[in-house]
């Protein structure tokens, strides 16, 4: 067997900046408590500035002026990792990501496929290019020197009789020594006994070395040798769901879609039962006799995979759908799969089901409205009036306490009133605040009466003339 | 929301428009934003047009319908995070507004009280003291003190409520309220919530009875649906229901109603939130300021101001009142003070004088005495003493230091080494008969010990009669900005940014230049409001903390003075008042410091003691020593006190110190004050002869002849006020208090007429007068006392002598003292070895912990340094003793030995081979570690029965590799910081080729740049062992390179410096291209080219050339 080893030294700062505008600008990964934080990779530009990883923040930035800076995001290495185990197993049906930063996996079997080496070789570094993602390439008789051998090597391909001279030459510290274990630093201890480099412990006794770094050492010594085999897991491409239904004649209205719509949506529930997983959005792509085709991204509040729910969700997105023309295929695509908790039953379902209530509610105007239609409103314990509530996000709101007595309907801008005033009830409240927006108010607030008996709030500013009506108490 | 709106019937029976608008209070006042951010926020009010208000209270009697009123709840900024306006500003106003009186009732605090009482005098509104609280469960209550029993009562309260909680905070019980004895002597004020509840009214009623009032404070507020008229008559209607008088205060906040936005601010830092955020936790409106007596009369009814005034002619107490009382035991029975101090001083002057005492000293001493006498100081100097004895006591060396400190008595009491008949040094700020005060004597401890003394103290005069005092921590510029920034919300990256374009310590808020130069845009209007408001901050008080040795030490309980509270350090108590409010009540301070310097002077005094057989004290080291002087003037000063730093020591070979009195000048002379107000140059030039020493009068030439005619010290400022001015010698101390702190304060301006009239008088020019007053003004922020100058001055003696006769000792008990001092170990080794000291390695075979001293072989009587253990970086001291008690077993000879037998762990072990200090247990390094690498991780287990290790055949053959020059260097400097191996630059030189440019090639090194003309083209190369940008260099940086023969220094200048940058910063082996200036013998590079050479610096230690 022959395993071929791809380390991707940079690839969370590659990920980053596949999504940025201007790759070629400085940018830097960060990390760190946000009073501490360091850089964690740069970009050229960067580098090219001074800027490394390890460097405080505020000193990066002192070198290189138009630094910008995205937090280090573990999650979307991995996923990316995974993105790349998936491609590699279009090319090995053992690819393993047991290695941080590097996958392995097995091409001897594809050989005959795909090969001779060197052109799969090509083919690998050709596909990674154009993914950007920059990449050390080494094929070697097993897994583990294959990773060790791709920290110094690039394009090496070691069969067994090269193998043990090729790992002699490794320094100590690229030799994968430092993972064993973590309270003892093995690399140190041989640095500081005078040993530099792997081929200096092939020379030693076993027992010496086994007396001193234990059975972890020996062991990875003989994994690199290939006298050890290495259990791997392998990776398996995450499962998405795909189907597609043809019509036999062209549908002309949604209603005539709802037939195959449940059937597609009961499909997607008994294979996400299968995979013990539920959807957070899905596509719906309509092919039209002619013209483009329409396609339509179903997102939902949670994640579901109960077909009846599903089926109405979609039903309540297609009414504000119109079609563009006769629809020939009808295909349900859901890329990507949720982990999925079933609610579970309460004896006393009182609040509960309230809350789901409310949830299903929320779900369904989402559905009918569009997601940026529906907004929470946040109240905020400001003084002034028309800063009291908030629409969407805001500060987070305050414990409520007993407060000054607020009107139920507030004005969208206070109104010149002077002549309704009867009668002032109650008052004055003098509100006066908000310097820090360029808003600053003040103003003395009344209970009035109005002339047809309504209560209403109104203001005058002090020393001012001129009354001004900002809402109604019911 | 509140939908329902409950209504009075009385309220809606009123018509109000009308009403509203003729009562409406202070209709001038109002302070837009923009006029807040444009100005200082409090200018726009304090200039409002209030004319009514602006008239002095006597003189405009005229107003009809004015109550006379007394605010009784008033918070300062020593509320922190809460009150906006400072004492002085709280009572100029109240002055202006006609208050009868003021009360300053700071959050469970009298730390604010003492500036209350000043600012009372000055603007002739009498001060209440008094302090509010919250109780546990939420009740709120000012008390205000009746008398001088009230008084210290409350500081019982809150001494008792503080310390129960951790620093900062406090805790009061509902318990504590019936502990206060019905509240005797103290009056109470409710303060009710927005829904009274007479339960509360009761229960402080029954706490308190016939001394409870209930406060009624209207702001214009709506809470629970009660607008200022209802919430008046439900809170009459409450105190008429529970008998109790009600009475009319204002929560204040602050001054005036232009302080709301630093009002918010400072809310919103409390919640560590923005003001955005805030919400309703800011006050809705400004109202919480001083209001105009007119204001108030039209929201209070006339009985309800009238009984403030009432109970404000009720509190009696005045803080003058309180006596401090000098702790009795410094004075044994049956004796007077004075007889005692006299006995003491005697028994001191047999010690210094064992023959006879000089009759010059012995005059000296007498008068000094007469004055003590006269001025009743006996129990200070005895209680110094008490301090000083107990320390010589325990061999712990100290040196004492401040005016009184150099006098005649405290050298025959052993509190200063300065010996009266042997120096020429003139003191008027000894004590003066003008000053009401005590003399201030600071005494500096061993850094080591100085917690023995500090737990001495309260030992002797308890925990109750002895405490810290508090030092009051002022907003800085840079901390003023970031609260503020925090509050208006900006990202934390533009806060620091902008805290950096204000620096450190300053009080300038960075000007518009500045804040353009660092990409700001000062014309947008957030920033304006940040930089206003924080300029408003600036000066404010932030936060008590511990001062870092003044003792207050009493007869009396201090709380019965002063509250004292928890500090930050555990088993530490500190009173409330800061050092500057203790002279106002005549509290006793002395300041116990610690200086590393007295520690290095007591070891390399008992190392003297222990290998030379000499017994010096520091009054009895040879003095005025030739060869000493002659090492200072060659500036080979490194490790000694004060004349060691780059800026120091570039100065020594100009100045050339010949005697003491050249010493005191040199430590006074080198300092950021001195070098920016351009003194340094002309005392130089006539120092050197080039410029004539001349003086515009006799009594200048008398003030300044010994600093040849240029102002140096603040004595002499005093003196020149006493001779040229006809100040008083009392007068003269009081202006130089207040150059101290005009600045901040401002307060020079009184004196400015004193001395310009006072020199006409005496003949002087009005110019000349003049000239000289705007000298004394610059000189205020830089002038350094001659007293304190002298007192270092010695010890800076003493280490030079030490350096210069004993360099091994001496260095030996530098890097024993360390962390210390200006130096790190390494360079103070690598001193001493280019002096011909020899230094050995660590090893477990001899050395201590502490670094020792071991004859050197040649007979010479040279001592050589055996580095201890305590070298190891890493090392525990608790692991090291260990190590030393088992390497002391007998047959302790293998590293297997010394490992059962110490029980250390492997990791210890590890260090100790990586250091080198096993090569004689197991060979080399390498041998070293691969040995402790094999121990069994179990052998502690068999400690006891030191177990017999069988070597394997086969490991006794393995062949390690040999360590190689480079790689021990490198170990060295990792393990132990130093290296006793060749210098890395040695070894580099020896591997160089000549024509590598980006090399070594055509450097110099240091020993022959020594040799060189100056103003020729020079390159160098060394270890960066310093970067420094001084705030007085205008930007220049200066670099210090080290290499094999010594250090040189290099000057950067700014427009290289920023082309640079990265090396600068970065590199740790730099080559320097430049210029070699030598001025008067100090040399230095002015640097045209820099390369990184740190790569060189890598590649030392590796064996051989890697792939990769």
């Amino acid at each position: 067997m022959r395993w071929a080893c791809l380390l991707f030294p940079r690839l969370a700062l590659e990920g980053a900046l596949r999504r940025r505008s201007d790759p070629t600008a400085p940018f830097a990964l960060i990390e760190g408590p946000p009073q501490r934080q360091h850089i964690r990779a740069a970009n050229r530009a960067a580098r090219e500035q001074g800027v490394k990883p390890g460097q405080a923040l505020g000193f990066a930035e002192a070198l290189c002026g138009q630094l910008e800076t995205a937090p280090f995001d573990v999650e979307s290495v991995e996923r990316w990792r995974r993105r790349l185990a998936t491609w590699a197993y279009g090319f090995s049906a053992q690819v393993s990501l047991h290695y941080p930063h590097a996958l392995v996996f097995e091409v001897a079997s594809s050989l005959d496929l795909l090969g001779p080496w060197p052109r799969l070789e090509a083919r690998l570094r050709g596909e990674l290019a154009a993914l950007g993602f920059s990449h050390r390439l080494v094929i070697a008789p097993n897994p583990a020197a294959a990773r060790v051998l791709v920290n110094v090597h690039d394009g090496l391909a070691v069969d067994e009789a090269g193998l043990e001279s090729a790992l002699a030459s490794l320094r100590l510290d690229r030799a994968g020594l430092a993972r064993l274990e973590s309270d003892n630093d093995i690399v140190q201890t041989l640095n500081r006994s005078g040993f530099q480099r792997l081929g200096e412990l092939f020379g030693l006794p076993r027992s010496a070395l086994a007396r001193r770094f234990g059975s972890g050492l020996m062991r990875h010594l003989a994994e690199l040798r290939g006298e050890w085999p290495l259990a791997l897991d392998y990776h398996r491409p995450t499962p998405r769901f795909s189907r597609t239904f043809e019509f036999d004649r062209p549908v002309h209205a949604i209603a005539g879609l709802a037939f195959p719509l449940k059937r597609l949506l009961q499909e997607l529930g008994v294979f996400l039962m299968g995979q013990d997983a539920g959807v957070e959005r899905f596509c719906l792509a309509f092919e039209l006799e002619d013209g483009l085709p329409q396609t339509f991204e179903i997102g939902l509040i949670s994640v579901q995979r109960d077909p009846d729910t599903l089926l109405e969700l979609t039903r309540a997105h297609l009414e504000r759908v119109r079609l563009a023309g006769p629809v020939m295929t009808l295909r349900l695509f859901a890329p990507r799969l949720s982990a999925y908790a079933p609610t579970r039953r309460e004896l006393l379902e009182g609040p509960a089901r309230q809350a789901q209530a409310w949830a299903a509610l929320h779900q369904r105007l989402v559905a009918r409205l569009g997601q940026p239609a529906l907004k929470p409103l946040v109240e905020h314990r400001e003084h002034r009036p028309e800063k009291a509530v908030l629409n969407g996000a805001g500060p987070r709101a305050r414990e409520a306490s007993i407060g000054p007595p607020r009107p139920g309907w507030l004005a969208c801008a206070p109104q010149r009133c002077d002549g309704d005033v009867v009668q002032l009830l109650a008052g004055p409240e003098r509100i006066e605040s908000g310097w820090w927006d360029g808003d600053d108010i003040r103003r003395d607030y009344y209970l009035a009466q109005w002339a047809d008996g309504r209560h209403a709030w109104v203001w005058c500013e002090p020393g001012q003339q001129g009354w001004y009506l900002h809402g109604w108490f019911g | 929301m509140n939908d329902g709106f409950p209504l009075r019937p009385d309220a809606a029976a009123s018509s109000r428009p009308d009403a509203a608008a003729s009562s409406r209070p202070d209709a001038a006042a109002s302070s837009r934003p923009d006029a807040a951010a444009s100005s200082r926020p409090d200018a726009a009010a304090s200039s409002r047009p209030d004319a009514a208000a602006l008239s002095r209270p006597d003189a405009a009697a005229s107003g009809a319908f004015r109550e006379a009123y007394a605010e009784l709840h008033c918070l300062s900024a020593f509320s922190f995070q809460r009150g906006a306006s400072t004492a002085a500003e709280l009572f100029e106003r109240a002055a202006r507004l006609g208050y009868r009186a003021l009360a300053i009732t700071d959050e469970a605090t009298l730390a604010g009280i003492v500036r209350g009482w000043q600012a009372a005098r000055e603007h002739g509104v009498e001060l209440i003291v008094g302090a509010e609280f919250r109780t546990q469960c939420g009740i709120k209550i000012v008390l205000l003190v009746e008398n001088h029993r009230g008084y210290e009562a409350l500081c019982g309260l809150i001494t008792r409520v503080r310390g129960r909680a951790p620093k900062g905070e406090y805790r009061l019980l509902e318990t504590d309220l019936d502990e206060l004895d019905g509240g005797d002597d103290l009056f109470a004020l409710w303060i009710p919530e927005s829904v009274p509840d007479p339960a509360i009214g009761q229960r402080l009623a029954r706490a308190f009875p016939g001394r409870l009032w209930l406060a009624v404070e209207l702001h214009y507020g709506f809470d629970n649906g009660c607008d200022n008229a209802a919430r008046l008559a439900q809170l009459q209607a409450l105190a008429d229901a529970l008998g109790i008088p009600a009475l009319a205060t204002g929560d204040v906040h602050m001054h005036a109603r232009g302080r709301r936005a630093l009002q918010d601010c400072l809310t919103a830092i409390r919640h560590h939130q923005s003001v955005f955020e805030a919400g309703d936790a800011l006050f809705a409106n400004g109202e919480r300021h001083l209001r105009s007596r007119d204001a108030l009369s039209a929201i209070y009814p006339a009985e309800l101001m009238a009984e403030s005034v009432a109970l404000a002619a009720r509190c009696r107490f005045d803080l003058g009142e309180l006596r401090y009382t000098y702790p009795h035991e410094v004075v044994p029975d049956g004796k007077t003070p004075a007889e005692w101090l006299r006995e003491l001083t005697a028994e001191g002057c047999a010690r210094r004088w064992p023959e006879s005492v000089p009759e010059k000293v012995a005059r000296q001493i007498d008068y000094e005495l007469t004055l003590i006498e006269e001025l009743g100081y006996e129990h200070y100097f005895l209680t110094v003493h008490d301090i000083v004895a107990f320390a010589r006591g325990q061999h712990i060396l100290c040196q004492g230091r401040g005016s009184a400190a150099n006098s005649a008595v405290c050298f025959a009491l052993g509190i200063t080494e300065i010996d009266p008949s042997e120096s020429a040094l003139l003191f008027e700020r000894f004590i003066s008969r003008e000053r009401d005060e005590p003399p201030d004597i600071d005494v500096d401890f061993e850094h080591e010990r100085r917690e023995e003394v500090i737990q001495y103290v309260f030992r002797r005069y308890g925990r109750h009669r002895a405490a810290l005092t508090a030092v009051v921590s002022h907003y800085h510029a840079a901390g003023a900005i970031r609260d503020i920034g925090r509050a208006l919300g900006f990202a934390p990256e533009r806060i620091d940014a902008l805290a950096r374009c204000a620096g450190r310590w300053t009080d300038h808020i960075p000007d518009e230049a500045r804040l353009r130069e660092q990409g700001f845009e000062p014309e947008e209007p957030m920033l304006k409001r940040l930089l206003v408001l924080a300029g408003t901050l600036v000066g404010f008080p932030r936060h008590l903390s511990q001062h870092p040795g003044g003792f207050v030490i009493s007869d009396a309980p201090l709380q019965t003075l002063v509250p004292v509270e928890n500090a930050a350090m555990p088993e530490r108590t500190v009173i409330q008042w800061d050092k500057d409010d203790l002279d106002l009540v005549g509290l006793l301070k002395v300041d116990v410091l610690s200086l590393g310097m007295l520690t290095v002077l007591r070891r390399s005094l008992d190392l003297l003691r222990l290998h030379r057989d000499i017994d010096y004290e520091l009054a009895t080291i040879p003095k005025e020593c030739g060869e000493t002087y002659a090492m200072i003037q060659r500036a080979d000063t490194i490790g000694v006190f004060q004349i060691e730093s780059r800026a120091q020591m570039a100065m020594l070979p100009r100045l050339k110190p010949a005697k003491f009195y050249d010493l005191v000048i040199e430590v006074a002379i080198v300092r950021p004050g001195p070098i920016q107000g351009d003194m340094v140059h002309p005392y130089l030039k006539r120092r050197n002869g080039e410029e004539p020493i001349t003086y515009p009068s006799k009594a200048f030439e008398k003030v300044f002849e010994r600093t040849l005619g240029v102002p140096l010290f603040q004595e002499q400022v005093m003196a020149l006020a006493v001779e040229a001015a006809g100040y008083s010698p009392g007068e003269a101390d009081q202006l130089r208090r207040s150059m101290a702190a005009w600045k901040r304060h401002g307060g020079l301006e009184p004196h400015r007429k004193r001395i310009v009239e006072g020199m006409l008088e005496r003949g002087y020019e009005l110019s000349f007068a003049e000239r000289i007053f705007e000298q004394i003004k610059g000189f205020g922020s830089y002038g350094f006392p001659e007293s304190h100058a002298a007192s270092f001055a010695l010890l800076t003696y003493a280490s030079c002598w030490l350096k210069c006769h004993e360099q091994a000792i001496f260095a030996c008990a530098l890097i024993n003292s360390w962390p210390m001092g200006f130096y790190s170990p390494d360079q103070v080794l690598q001193d001493a070895r280019r002096h011909g000291v020899e230094v050995r390695p660590v090893d477990i075979r001899t050395s201590q912990w502490e670094s020792t001293l071991e004859p050197a072989p040649d007979s010479t009587g040279a001592l050589a340094i055996r580095l201890g253990l305590h070298m190891i970086k890493g090392l525990a001291e608790s692991d090291g003793e260990r190590l030393l008690a088992a390497r002391d077993t007998p047959d302790c000879n293998s590293v297997e030995r010394l490992a059962a037998r110490s029980g250390v762990k492997r990791t210890v072990l590890s260090r100790l081979a990586d250091a080198g200090a096993l090569e004689r247990l197991a060979g080399d390094r390498h041998r070293a570690r691969w040995a402790t690498a094999g121990i069994e991780t179990s052998l502690p287990l068999f400690a006891q029965a030191d177990v017999e290790i069988v070597a394997d055949a086969e490991e006794e053959a393995l062949v390690l590799p040999a360590i190689e020059v480079g790689e021990a260097i490198k170990a060295d400097y990792a393990t132990l910081g130093t290296t006793l191996g060749p210098h890395p630059m040695s070894l580099l030189r020896q591997r160089c080729h000549a024509g590598d440019i980006r090399g070594l090639g055509g450097v110099v090194d240091s020993k022959r740049l020594a040799t060189l003309p100056s103003d020729i083209g020079v390159t160098l190369a060394g270890l960066v062992i310093g970067r420094q940008r001084p705030g007085s260099a205008k930007g220049v940086t200066f670099l210090t390179l080290e290499d094999e023969f010594g250090m040189v220094n290099i000057v950067v200048w700014p427009n290289l410096a920023v082309r640079y940058r990265r090396i600068l910063l970065e590199s740790r082996l730099l080559r320097v291209t430049g210029k070699l200036e030598n001025q008067e013998g100090v040399r230095h590079i002015i640097a045209k080219r820099l390369i990184d050479l740190t790569g060189m610096l890598e590649g030392l230690s590796t064996r051989s050339r890697d792939f990769h």
